[in-house]
């Protein structure tokens, strides 16, 4: 057998492992109606008919066809039932991973219900096993398993940065006692970080530390494992995301925290609170939500007292496709921007509708597709510029990235922010 | 009984086999055991995915194609009567005038819409790249027996070529993208149970965002 052969075997079982019906349903689903194009931004901003979900989706459905039906078996011509090859498996990696974010929005359109994204995370584990994987995206998650965060940031530059941090946030609350808790047991939180932000926004700590301290919360950070992302679930390596899972999992559960708080990011949220139950096959000994969540809680409850004029500028709010679309957290931005921001306008369409910023499904870390990202991003310029917001707001590092880039290209002049950042600085303190 | 209208009945066994082979399988596989914590309500959200969720003003899908969205719907319940009438038919039920021309209106406007989609999906550039020869040969298929169900209303002595049409149609109906006959209601559960269990859906939680 040659290596190919091989490699061709290892992604031919993912489409044979059944875990329950979801992955025969949504392959067997698809009827080729070309609805879905105008639902994504790759095909909306190309009108490449490669782009299509459905072509997508094809791409898997078809090889499922080839090798797993009776029809796609003796009448392959039908359905163009297709051997998985080599060409095969770079146009898959082309297209699964290089144009598409995994945002859902195909999905919720779909006039059937199929799950594509789900099935493009089937190929992209396909092509995982066969070693397509960009090696881009596949350093990033090479970084979170050796180093334990996926900027491989060694812990006494992160000690260090905490350190002036904390200097930082006696001075702004006048408080020589106000700290940054480090490796803190038993306390009710452990606080998660986009490695991002100590390397690139440490201000969004900063921001969150004082919320934190206005709330009078008993909370921690981990310097062993504070790393909120998983990149292995858009490589959609099994082994690998089961390891960073894990290591969250075990500092949460050794720090004896009540609360696990997943730092703005929103494929992290979505990784840890939805998917690493599921990759770990238990259920949760702690409570995990999102720091926006958590936000909302301190306002409704009056934990934290906010002066929303602080904020003049006209506000608005990007929605992270895997904390809204796929995660649930609709509301509670809403309601945290409604009362830290003195006005505050929705792009349209906004919520489980709005379209992803372009860096969605580890596109910002796969330097190789730039432009074709950049090019989605034209939606996300327009959609901004017609609220006419000089702030934008969102409550994911990865999407922060991909804004200041896009304010950046086509010159919005907006200022963009996390939802900790515009919230600490509305902060009232007793 | 005629030899045709046995063999119509036999294709028509076989098909049933098929898809419920295709549905046990289904249900062999089982429903999704998620073990992070529920959010939502899943129950509710799986009968919202049949329901509200298919609401056309929830979908771009249908909103931004209301042609197209609309061909699909007259298309489909054209089948759902001629499988209907198919029974009816093998049962010698007989029909009063009016009634009989209303069923013919309705086949001929969803016979048309069948045939436009057809049409649509060899004229379109998006649709020929996506389309493989089982979406054009299911188009016909369906769209042949909705006519042949219309003419044999009409006149009876096309019965052979009607039932001829069926028997086609039923032993090809599970080989090719026809058996979303079945799959469409489990895609719809998954879609529902998905959404459910993260709160995203039903409608009390989806703000209407356009």
């Amino acid at each position: 057998m040659n290596n190919f052969e091989e490699k061709k075997n290892k992604a031919l079982k993912v489409l044979s492992e059944h875990e329950d019906s979801k992955l025969l349903t949504h392959l067997n689903s698809c009827v080729h109606c070309g609805l879905c194009a105008e639902s994504c931004m790759y095909y909306l901003t190309s009108n490449d008919e490669r782009y299509i979900p459905a072509k997508k989706v094809d791409l898997v459905a078809s090889i499922y066809q080839r090798y797993c039906t009776f029809t796609g078996k003796y009448f392959p011509f039908l359905g163009k039932a297709r051997e998985l090859d080599e060409a095969a498996a770079e146009e898959m990696t082309d297209l699964l991973y290089g144009a598409c974010t995994l945002c859902g929005r195909c999905t919720k359109h779909c006039s059937i219900g199929v799950d594509i994204g789900f099935v493009i995370k089937k190929g992209r584990q396909m092509l995982t096993e066969m070693g397509y994987t960009p090696a881009s995206l596949q350093s990033t998650v090479n970084a979170a398993i050796n180093s334990g965060n996926n900027m491989s940031i060694p812990e006494s530059e992160l000690r260090d940065t905490l350190t002036w941090l904390e200097e930082d946030l006696r001075d702004e609350v006048n408080d020589p006692d106000a700290s940054i808790p480090l490796n803190v047991p038993n306390a009710d939180i452990l606080y998660t970080l986009n490695p991002r932000e100590p390397k690139f926004f440490p201000l969004s700590i900063s921001a969150m530390a004082k919320i934190f301290y206005a709330a009078k919360e008993s909370w921690s950070l981990s310097t062993q494992m504070y790393d909120v992302t998983n990149y292995a679930y858009f490589t959609s390596s099994k082994s690998e995301a089961v390891t960073i899972a894990e290591r969250l999992y075990n500092e949460t559960v050794n720090l004896n925290a009540k609360r696990c708080v997943l730092a703005e990011c929103g494929h992290g949220s979505r990784a840890f609170r939805w998917e690493a139950p599921n990759y770990l096959q238990k259920q949760f000994p702690f409570e995990t939500i999102t720091s926006v969540e958590l936000m909302a809680e301190y306002i409704s409850k009056g934990r934290i007292k906010l002066d929303k004029s602080i904020n003049k500028e006209v506000v608005t709010l990007h929605d992270p496709c895997n904390l809204v679309r796929e995660g649930g957290v609709i509301e509670p931005q809403r309601y945290v921007l409604k009362n830290a921001a003195s006005e505050f306008v929705e792009m349209t369409p906004h919520g489980i509708d709005n379209f992803c910023c372009g860096g969605g499904g580890g596109q910002l870390a796969m330097s190789e597709y730039n432009e074709r990202r950049m090019k989605t991003a034209e939606i996300k310029a327009e959609q901004i510029r017609k609220t006419g917001a000089k702030v934008v707001v969102t409550p994911c590092h990865n999407c922060v990235d991909q804004l200041m880039q896009i304010d950046n290209k086509f010159k919005l002049g907006v200022q963009v922010k996390t939802l900790a950042e515009i919230v600490a600085d509305a902060i009232i303190l007793d | 009984m005629a030899l045709y209208r046995i063999v119509s009945l036999i294709a028509f066994l076989i098909c049933f086999a098929s898809l419920a082979y295709h549905f046990l399988r289904l249900i062999r596989f089982g429903v999704p055991k998620d073990y992070s914590v529920k959010k939502g309500n899943t129950a509710a959200a799986i009968a919202y995915s049949y329901t509200g969720g298919m609401n056309p003003l929830k979908k771009e899908s249908a909103y931004l194609h209301y042609p197209t969205y609309t061909a699909g719907i007259l298309y489909h319940t054209g089948t759902f009567v001629s499988l209907v009438l198919f029974f009816l038919f093998l049962l010698n039920t007989g029909f009063s005038s009016s009634v009989q021309w209303a069923l013919v209106c309705v086949l001929a406007v969803s016979a048309a819409s069948g045939l436009g989609i057809f049409i649509k999906r060899t004229a379109l550039n998006k649709l020929r790249y996506l389309s493989n020869p089982d979406d054009y040969v299911s188009n016909l298929l369906v769209t042949l027996f909705q006519l042949f169900t219309l003419i044999v209303l009409i006149d009876g002595a096309f019965a052979p070529y009607y039932y001829i049409s069926a028997s086609v149609l039923f032993l090809y109906l599970p080989l090719g993208k026809l058996k979303h006959s079945i799959y469409f209601f489990a895609a719809r559960y998954h879609l529902g149970f998905f959404y459910g269990w993260r709160g995203i859906w039903p409608a009390g939680n989806e703000e209407r965002t356009r």
